[in-house]
């Protein structure tokens, strides 16, 4: 049966938001394995888990184009409709750019020089640790607007800010491995080659952020 | 059993009947807010509304009932003809009682009230014609089922603004809740006291002015404020033993405790709107099998209206478990603070519309209350299409039991005389 005052509460799109960056955290995990299986040169096993990524972003995919389609015009959420697609957007660019990252090491199974090994290491753990903190963000969200405290608002901001910070680092490093490339690797292709790969992974970090300030916006006052 | 019992034995059948059924239908959702908060249980909810609604029904019900709903007929045109005003009013009551009957079992959010008086405006067209109605009357009626859910949704939503700002978003939020608790606890008492001087004190004839009404209203819940203030705070102190998140759930229990107040305050300003539904047709019934007149008002006896209450709240316990029961587990975003807001707003304005002889349905002004929340940035998502149905919820039930009405009148009188 439905009652006008149940008919009035709509599913919070919240929830699914959740299950979407609970997706990109096991992609992360995944992105990391692959990235070490692929600096030991085990390229079927790094094929296997770059298929495996795909398939968990199609499933992310899936979940951003239900909470989409499924927000009609007529709810009346928190916060503005706007921010929150844009921030779906950016979340979902963070998992596109991982399997982006990884489509480009397959194109062509280039070994990452020995000298240059360790910085993308660090470079991949640097933009890992603020995409880890989108599950926590989006809960730390939901807790606020369900309770509307100040303690609550600032624990959001406080998240927003350690990923801001992580990925200022990562831009450092990501600067300071190109300028490593080009004075150590002297073949055109390959400074192309590493360069590009530098940038998609840079890029994971960044939208993270933009979904952090998009974050941010939503519960602006 | 002569012809005279007999009418008055249907009368109070239809008459109770009609009472259950607003009982399932709307005071359900008069309680809903509160179960959804989990501030109290279902049984608490039943137990309450039934105390509250029949408190409410006689100490600020409509004593003084006009007879055809508000005037929008004049029934002295029938005053020749008691009979005819008899079975009209049982054919309205029984069309109403139908309706909201299907309703529940269908589902469909109607209004209690919209149902009599669609049912009341097909009786005068039938029994005198169109022409004699008093369509001025309608303007401010139909007006009405639109303002009050906005006066629900404003009152509701500065509240709730008023609320973040002050004590949410302060440094010591439990501090800050029970320092102004007091001034929220002395508005329900005001509101409570000003409506029970006007209404229910009318067949003492004392006449207040609005100024002595106030001097009384003003002192007493002065001393209210205080003293619950200190009385939930030891509650609270009782119930709360150790959390993580102490100062959280402390201001979550107490203004769980404060919605034990406001529940009691919808609960109260339902009955005193809506028992007078099924008790004033029912009671213009009794008035003209008595007399044998046709009255332009009548006095509702107090017994009818303690008996009307009390079969709200039967109504509620045989049928409304269940409704209170989906309505809170599906209204879960909804937490103590925004449920003392929503039920606040919504029983100031249910009893202020029944104070000027609005018949408002105090469904659409609970809705109209969370929606102000939402406004203020205060719930999860909001379903606003629900305005849509609410608005089809008028459209069909105004037709449906003016017609219905009028078939029921045409079938008795066509039987009978």
């Amino acid at each position: 049966m439905r009652w006008l005052l149940t008919s009035l509460f709509f599913k919070s799109p919240f929830e699914n938001l959740q299950r979407h960056a609970d997706k990109i955290k096991e992609c992360t995990h995944m992105f990391k394995k692959a990235i070490n299986l692929h600096m030991q040169g085990k390229y079927e096993e790094f094929e296997n888990i770059k298929d495996e990524v795909a398939r968990l972003e199609s499933e992310a995919d899936a979940i951003k184009r239900n909470i989409r389609n499924h927000l009609p015009r007529g709810i009346l959420m928190p916060v503005d409709k706007f921010q929150f697609f844009q921030y779906i957007r950016e979340q979902d660019k963070v998992l596109d750019e991982i399997e982006e990252t990884l489509f480009w090491l397959s194109f062509k199974h280039v070994s990452i020089p020995e000298g240059l090994k360790d910085e993308f290491v660090h470079l991949v753990d640097l933009v890992i640790k603020p995409v880890n903190l989108l599950p926590e963000l989006v809960n730390q969200a939901i807790v606020y607007f369900r309770t509307n405290y100040k303690d609550h608002r600032n624990r959001v901001k406080s998240t927003c800010r350690d990923i801001r910070q992580w990925e200022r680092e990562a831009d450092f490093v990501e600067r300071e491995l190109k300028l490593k490339i080009f004075n150590t690797i002297k073949d055109a292709f390959l400074i192309f080659y590493f360069i590009r790969l530098t940038e998609y992974i840079g890029s994971i970090a960044d939208h993270a952020e933009n979904a952090s300030d998009m974050m941010r916006a939503m519960i602006a006052r | 059993m002569t012809v005279e019992t007999l009418i008055l034995v249907c009368a109070s059948f239809v008459g109770l009947y009609m009472a259950a059924n607003i009982g399932a239908n709307d005071l359900a959702n008069a309680m809903g807010t509160s179960v959804g908060s989990k501030a109290i249980t279902i049984r608490q909810a039943v137990l309450i509304s039934m105390i509250a609604n029949a408190l409410g029904a006689v100490l600020a019900g409509s004593h003084v009932t006009n007879t055809i709903s508000k005037g929008i007929i004049n029934p002295q045109l029938l005053s020749s003809q008691p009979d005819k005003f008899i079975i009209g009013m049982f054919a309205s009551l029984l069309a109403a009682g139908i309706w909201v009957n299907l309703a529940t079992y269908l589902g469909l959010p109607v209004s209690t009230t919209h149902s009599i008086v669609g049912a009341l405006i097909g009786f005068g067209i039938i029994s005198i014609g169109a022409s004699y109605i008093n369509w001025g009357k309608v303007i401010p009626i139909v007006l009405s089922w639109i303002i009050s859910p906005l006066a629900g949704a404003i009152i509701s939503g500065t509240l709730y603004t008023l609320l973040e700002r002050k004590v949410l978003f302060a440094e010591d939020p439990y501090k800050a809740s029970l320092k102004y608790s007091p001034f929220f606890i002395f508005l329900v008492f005001v509101i409570l006291i000003l409506s029970f001087i006007f209404k229910g004190l009318k067949n003492l004839h004392l006449n207040l002015n609005l100024f002595t009404a106030l001097s009384i209203a003003i002192p007493v819940s002065v001393i209210f404020g205080i003293a619950g203030r200190y009385y939930m705070e030891w509650r609270v102190k009782k119930t709360i033993s150790s959390s993580e998140e102490k100062g959280y759930s402390l201001i979550e229990s107490f203004f769980a405790q404060l919605q034990l107040l406001t529940a009691c305050y919808v609960a109260f300003a339902h009955g005193a709107n809506d028992v007078a539904n099924a008790v004033g047709p029912w009671a213009a019934i009794f008035s003209a099998v008595k007399t044998r007149s046709v009255a332009l008002k009548v006095q509702v006896p107090f017994w009818m209206l303690l008996i009307g209450g009390i079969a709200v709240g039967g109504g509620l316990m045989a049928f409304g478990s269940n409704v209170i029961k989906t309505i809170g587990e599906n209204i879960t975003d909804i937490n103590p603070v925004r449920g003392f807001c929503a039920e606040f707003g919504a029983a100031t304005t249910i009893l202020v519309c029944s104070r000027l002889g609005l018949p408002i349905s105090t469904t659409h002004v609970i809705v109209g209350s969370v929606i102000g929340i939402g406004f203020a940035r205060g719930a999860g998502a909001l379903d606003l299409r629900v305005i849509k149905n609410i608005c089809i919820s008028w459209l069909v039930t105004l037709p449906f039991t003016l017609f219905l009405a009028m078939f029921l009148y045409k079938i008795i009188i066509y039987l009978i005389l």
